[in-house]
């Protein structure tokens, strides 16, 4: 059984690498969200309206540009430039999704998120709600430890 | 490290400036791409008080606003329950029906929504609505529609006329499908196929064993209609 201060010492050496990690991941997965999205404009502005929560322009707006925003996000998690701030609007993200996917869980809402492309209205039985959530809740864990050490390989940051 | 430094903190600051750039760009494309132009041509028989869509029996009642995209696999199911009713009804002038042929599922249902307002300006849009979705393909952005199969498509229904050819290659009322995406976003519709009587929306059945579903039982369907003055 390795000490306390052995366990804090390994954990120092291999965070640079699990923040590496990390980046890949969320920025992977940012990027590959969007990119999805930003081809379909119409689509990605049906599904945030499906929530119901928003007011309609609003929705609109939101789903001309959350897409672009996840892009622009995900690119530079990968790059590792700007890693805290881009922490702090990936974490952002994944609560409001969490959140709304919450709220159209609780109020019986049959809707796909619309997280990679879907979205809209759909039959009772396509919906999982609990494996979109406890999806995003891994997302936002990464994203918290991506704010706490931002720093790690191969990043642009210094 | 401080001669290393500032090279460095360029590369960063250059990539952050690039990407935002770049995505600044890409959402004023996506706005400039999706806003509805009131110059827009749009068919005869399409009223832009009723959302842009096609209009058959203007002056009858009730109004029974249909929001389709030609693509969506349960738009198809709710055209074989309930489309020989309401042709029938249409038929009979017995309500006045509006297609908002929606384009969210791609580039084919653009073309599809072009051909079907290029078939309503021949007279024949019943036809080419249910000729689209008896030939939907199996799959969504297939490939298989392409502007020579709406052609084609439009021949076997008897449309023989150069205009028409000529409005679904030169895509004349793709312009007019922003505006019918755009009013169908207004009118909060958030999914395919969304049907309103006299404005109010059919039921959806909000589980699956929910006994409750104006879409896909023609029973209840029916009820709705009548209960909306359809004799």
């Amino acid at each position: 059984m390795p000490s306390k201060s052995e366990l804090i010492e390994k954990f120092f050496k291999l965070q640079p690498w699990l923040t590496l990690l990390s980046r890949l991941i969320l920025g992977g997965v940012l990027l590959v969200a969007g990119g999805l999205k930003v081809g379909n404009p119409q689509k990605s502005a049906m599904s945030v309206r499906a929530y119901e929560v928003l007011p309609i322009d609003i929705a609109n707006f939101f789903g001309y540009v959350l897409p672009w925003f996840e892009v622009a996000v995900g690119l530079l998690l990968l790059a590792g430039a700007a890693v805290k701030i881009c922490a702090v609007m990936g974490g952002a993200t994944m609560f409001i999704f969490i959140i709304a996917i919450s709220q159209a869980w609780a109020r019986g809402l049959s809707i796909d998120c619309g997280c990679f492309g879907g979205g809209g209205a759909i039959d009772p039985s396509e919906t999982k709600y609990l494996s979109e959530i406890i999806r995003d809740i891994a997302f936002l864990a990464l994203a918290v430890f991506l704010y706490r050490f931002p720093k790690g390989r191969f990043g642009l940051d210094k | 490290m401080a001669a290393n430094n500032s090279p460095d903190k360029g590369t960063r600051n250059l990539v952050i400036g690039m990407v935002v750039f770049i995505v600044l760009i890409g959402v004023i494309f996506s706005f400039i791409s999706n806003k509805s132009s009131t110059s827009a041509a749009i068919p005869a028989s399409v009223s832009e008080s009723d959302g842009y869509g096609i209009v058959t029996n203007p002056e009858v009642k009730p109004q029974v606003d249909i929001y389709i995209d030609y693509q969506c696999p349960i738009c198809k199911d709710f055209e074989i329950i309930n489309g020989g009713y309401i042709a029938e009804l249409v038929a009979a002038k017995k309500i006045k029906m509006v297609v908002h042929p929606m384009t969210f599922i791609g580039v084919e249902s653009i073309l599809a929504a072009n051909a079907a307002a290029c078939a309503a300006d021949e007279g024949k849009f019943l036809d080419m609505n249910l000729a689209l979705f008896q030939n939907q393909p199996a799959s969504e952005g297939s490939g298989l529609w392409t502007g020579d199969y709406m052609k084609r498509l439009g021949n076997s229904i008897g449309i023989k006329s150069e205009k028409y050819d000529k409005c679904v290659t030169d895509g004349d009322y793709v312009n007019w499908s922003r505006n019918v995406a755009q009013a169908s976003a207004d009118a909060n519709v958030n999914g395919t196929p969304t049907v309103m009587v006299n404005g109010k929306e059919l039921y959806r059945k909000k589980t699956n064993n929910d006994p409750k579903d104006e879409y896909m039982d023609p029973v209840q369907f029916r009820a709705v209609l009548a209960a909306a003055g359809v004799k």
